[in-house]
């Protein structure tokens, strides 16, 4: 008994690190899926991109935006350019709405009644999208979301949102954009929201 | 990918917190979308409200909808039921409205096209960006050119702002709206010749005798009221008149289908009327008090002799007798209805002086079941772009035919002409309103050409169509369900009902989602970065619609309160206004060197091995506006080939045989369809739905689904009268593809 009392608040720690580290990255990997402007997406931002993927050990997906980013001569127009092809508009066809409803309810619709669950879970958690020019069922607000949430380290929330409203949808989207993201920068973003979103074996 | 550290190790570890660059730091740079709000317990119940003062626009008819909104987002759209119009009842593409609203393929953000011209590629750039870039080329282009420089592409009632704008205010008289130049414009320039007045559609078919329909296939073409009036006059027991080529949906309730030979229509009318005149079969008195010019007209069309148009039209002589003898036998209560898509063979105009000659041959104006416009509410102000002072250079002036009894506008070709020879001047910009010229205008290489020489070309619309992928600023607008601006004004659709007049502005159902922008906000930011900022006319589509509604005394707020339509007392639409006039020869038509009376002039028929191309409305499909429709194409997502079961034997084609199909000119159907093999069409002519086969691969569903009529009208025939074009003398042959 005494031993686990003195465990505890050891624990308590250990976790809060870990929930507030998750935390951040859940809010970069949101900022990641946000449409790239001036205002956050920087040298400083894929500094701090590049030193999550070396501290993960990923040296593939290192060296390809290294490589990309020796090659670009203005990264930002490049990120602009192709965050508009994958997600926004693009010809040829090669979208891949970064929209929950569009993969859950059905028949490719924004604004979907997956939306409506989306918005409904915030709210029974006591968040809200505010001032975005996207539904809520946006991954870059899902995400935000998840920061919130690992944030104030709401484990068991966190991962019933996981489960039930965001893996389901996700893993649809992870499929597309294996065969349409071939840019470094969102193929490694879309991996790096696998990782950390799947539920461990 | 290499054996990673598992996320939680990962996290333990943390090894990033050590990093050179935190990411919180990086993080606190942007504000997050989410932010804390008050909880509501799980499974609270959000109430399903009904909006009021939604208008369709799902095709022009403009129905009048509620919308029913949770939580901010459209679940259903229905028939307002305070409607006297369409009541409850809407159509499917009026249902369908739901999925253009939430279309993922839908324009959301103002975009440049930093690829090429036909083959773009997109960067989402902001509205500030997209309306400078728009307004200092457009006025690099004025600057240089002229306004006359500038061509702009209309359709819909959110175009009619911008394009007043730039033809009052800036100057150029070079616009096309495909409503009339590929469309109705020929039949309200014919009737205005002969009646003085355009007629829309206005015969009064549920109180009707005798309806007659020439090419007007209802059931596969659905405009709810108007729907309504044909059936209702069907269960009041009129008789049906169809004229078609085809075995159409109406050709089906027909009492009399004429299969006429396409082309010939004008001969039928000819010696229908020149029968009822030798006969004494016509509204002599009628003609006496409100004609003018009939005797030469009756001198002038009496070598119609009902076997010189029955071997012209390849129809029998007792069927073309028997339409005749029936519509005299009921005149004046009958419907001779003006159409509305008119543009077929370039000889329209004298089809549709014919239809309005007929209707005044048998006296069928303002009585029962004959042509009544309806009485609506009178008094909304105006509120339009102020005409500058610049004197426009017409291109007509400089043509060898000037169209003089041109739609308002610029003819389609003398535009597109100009642009491609740079003669009598150049046009180098471009602005593109919710129109899609590629599948509007025929012969799609010269529109092609048109835009590639162009300085600039800026598009609005609300989804990709084929015409965005030309664009170099794309700006994405608010749908009919997002914004105000058209005023829905009628009566009740029956005139046999209480008398009743009807006002229903458009009002959103839902707020706009993204960026997208209602065409008056649009507008306004473009003349303000122009130099045209002070003769902006309105501030808002708020302000606009109400200053409109002012002049009836009412108000958005007003009408909202009346469950979004205000109904007033109405008139008897019956009966005729002493000015009233037929003009059966007409002088300014001579006196301009066109025939002065209905005229025949024969078109070109299918060469050896070909059949004339015909096109039509799918019951489910507004043209080329639904193709990416997710439940509209579940219902109908292809063209299938209407083809004679006596052809199809004889060329070896069977039912569900795959063909693209080949023209006159060699060029063949980027796309294929299966055959329809079918006693219900002649054997010199094929058949498909409009609107089809889109180019542009960004609709991920419409995308080269069915076959593009209009890549297979290559041949031009343009209306001599009015410049519009005429879009069924192409023929085609089918290829079998498997
Ligand atoms: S007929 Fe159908 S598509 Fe046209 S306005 Fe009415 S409901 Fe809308």
């Amino acid at each position: 008994m005494h031993s686990t009392e003195s465990q505890a608040p050891k624990l308590e720690t250990e976790l809060s690190t870990e929930a507030s580290l998750l935390s951040e990255i859940y809010g970069f990997l949101a900022l990641a899926m946000r449409y790239p402007d001036s205002s956050f997406l920087d040298g400083q931002f894929l500094d701090a991109y590049e030193a999550l993927l070396q501290s993960l050990e990923w040296k593939e997906e290192y060296a390809d935006m290294q490589k990309w980013r020796s090659q670009t001569g203005d990264f930002l127009n490049d990120l602009q350019i192709e965050y508009t092809q994958l997600f926004i508009n693009a010809s040829p066809g090669t979208t891949i709405p970064p929209y929950a409803s569009v993969y859950m309810d059905g028949d490719r619709s924004i604004q979907g009644k997956t939306t409506e669950k989306i918005k409904d879970f915030y709210r029974s958690c006591g968040y809200e999208v505010t001032s975005s020019t996207e539904p809520p069922d946006h991954i870059q607000h899902e995400l935000e979301f998840l920061a919130a949430l690992a944030g104030e380290n709401r484990r068991e929330e966190e991962t019933l949102f996981l489960h039930s409203l965001f893996r389901p949808w996700f893993i649809r989207f992870l499929k597309h954009s294996i065969q349409e993201a071939r840019h470094p920068f969102y193929r490694v973003s879309i991996q790096l929201i696998d990782f950390f979103t799947k539920e461990e074996q | 990918m290499a054996i990673h550290l598992s996320r939680r190790n990962f996290l333990k570890t943390a090894s990033i917190a050590a990093a050179s660059v935190p990411l919180s730091k990086v993080v606190a740079k942007a504000e997050t979308g989410v932010a804390k709000a008050p909880l509501v317990p799980p499974g609270s119940f959000k109430d399903t409200d009904t909006v009021v003062g939604g208008v369709c626009e799902m095709c022009f008819w403009r129905c009048q909808l509620v919308g029913k909104v949770r939580d901010g987002r459209l679940v259903k759209i229905e028939g307002n039921p305070k409607s006297i119009d369409n009541g409850a009842s809407i159509c499917a593409r009026g249902n369908a409205g739901v999925k253009l609203l939430y279309d993922p393929d839908r324009l959301k953000y103002p975009m440049k096209n930093v690829g090429k011209r036909g083959a773009p590629k997109w960067q989402r750039i902001t509205w500030d960006e997209a309306l400078d870039t728009c307004a200092t080329k457009l006025k690099n282009v004025i600057d240089e050119h002229g306004p006359e420089s500038l061509a702009i592409f209309p359709h819909g009632a959110s175009a009619s702002y911008p394009f007043h704008f730039f033809e009052h205010t800036v100057g150029t008289p070079n616009v096309s709206e495909a409503s009339f130049f590929q469309c109705r414009g020929i039949r309200d320039m014919a009737y205005m010749a002969t009646i003085e007045q355009p007629p829309g559609e206005n015969v009064d078919m549920p109180n009707t005798k005798v309806i007659f329909l020439l090419g007007g296939h209802f059931g596969e073409n659905v405009h709810v009221s108007h729907l309504k009036r044909y059936l209702k006059g069907l269960e009041n027991g009129a008789k049906l008149v169809v004229v078609d080529p085809r075995f159409s949906a109406s050709a089906a309730k027909a009492d009399i289908w004429v299969p006429i030979r396409p082309g010939t229509d004008t001969a039928m009318l000819l010696a229908i009327m020149n029968y009822l005149i030798q006969n004494d079969k016509y509204a002599a008195d009628f003609v006496d008090e409100y004609g003018e010019g009939f005797e030469e007209f009756a001198e002038g069309i009496k070598e119609w002799t009902l076997e010189k148009a029955a071997a012209e039209c390849d129809i029998p002589v007792a069927q073309i007798k028997e339409v005749a003898d029936l519509l005299a036998a009921n005149m004046p209560n009958v419907a001779i209805h003006p159409g509305r898509h008119v543009s077929w063979y370039g000889n329209d105009f004298q089809r549709q002086r014919a239809l309005a000659c007929l209707t005044g041959v048998l006296g069928a104006f303002g009585v029962k079941g004959a042509f009544v416009p309806p009485k609506g509410p009178k008094g909304l102000k105006k509120v339009s772009w102020p005409h500058g002072d610049h004197d426009p250079d017409l291109l007509s002036d400089y043509a060898d035919n000037s169209h003089d009894f041109s739609p308002p506008g610029t003819p389609t070709d003398l535009i597109r002409d100009a642009a491609i020879t740079g003669k009598p001047y150049p046009i180098k910009g471009c602005v593109i309103w919710g129109q899609n010229p590629i599948q509007t205008i025929p012969n799609q290489e010269k529109t092609i050409k048109m835009l590639e020489q162009m300085d600039f070309v800026m598009c609005t619309d609300v989804m990709p169509t084929d015409i965005t992928m030309y664009a170099d600023i794309l700006l994405p607008e608010c749908s009919y369900l997002e914004r105000y601006d058209y005023i829905k004004t009628g009566t009740q659709w029956n005139f046999a009902d209480e008398h009743q007049q009807y006002i229903a502005p458009r009002m959103p159902l839902v707020d706009p989602e993204f960026e997208r922008k209602d065409g008056i906000w649009i507008t306004n930011e473009l003349a303000k970065r122009m130099g045209y900022g002070e003769f902006i006319p309105t501030k808002d589509q708020v302000e606009m619609v109400n200053t409109r509604l002012a002049g009836v005394g009412l108000s958005i707020d007003k009408i909202r309160a009346e469950d979004g339509i205000h109904i007033q007392p109405g008139k008897d639409p019956y009966g005729i206004s002493e000015d009233m006039t037929v003009i059966f020869y007409n002088e300014d038509l001579e006196d301009a060197g066109y025939p002065p009376i209905p005229t025949y002039i024969p078109v070109e028929r299918a060469p050896q091995g070909y059949m004339r191309l015909l096109y039509g409305r799918s019951p489910v499909h507004t043209f080329n506006r639904t193709q990416n429709n997710a439940w509209l194409m579940a219902a109908m997502d292809s063209t299938p080939v209407w083809l004679n079961d006596k052809v199809a034997s004889k060329l070896g084609f069977k039912e569900g045989d795959t063909v693209s199909l080949e023209n006159q000119d060699g060029v063949k159907s980027r796309t294929t369809a299966t055959v329809k093999v079918t006693p219900g069409i002649r054997e010199d002519a094929v058949y498909i739905y409009h609107g089809f086969g889109s180019i542009n691969p960004e609709l991920t569903i419409g995308h080269n689904k069915g076959i593009d009529d209009t890549s297979l009208i290559t041949k031009l025939a343009v209306d001599p009268e009015t410049g519009c074009h005429g879009m069924r003398n192409n023929f085609v042959k089918l290829v079998k593809v498997s």
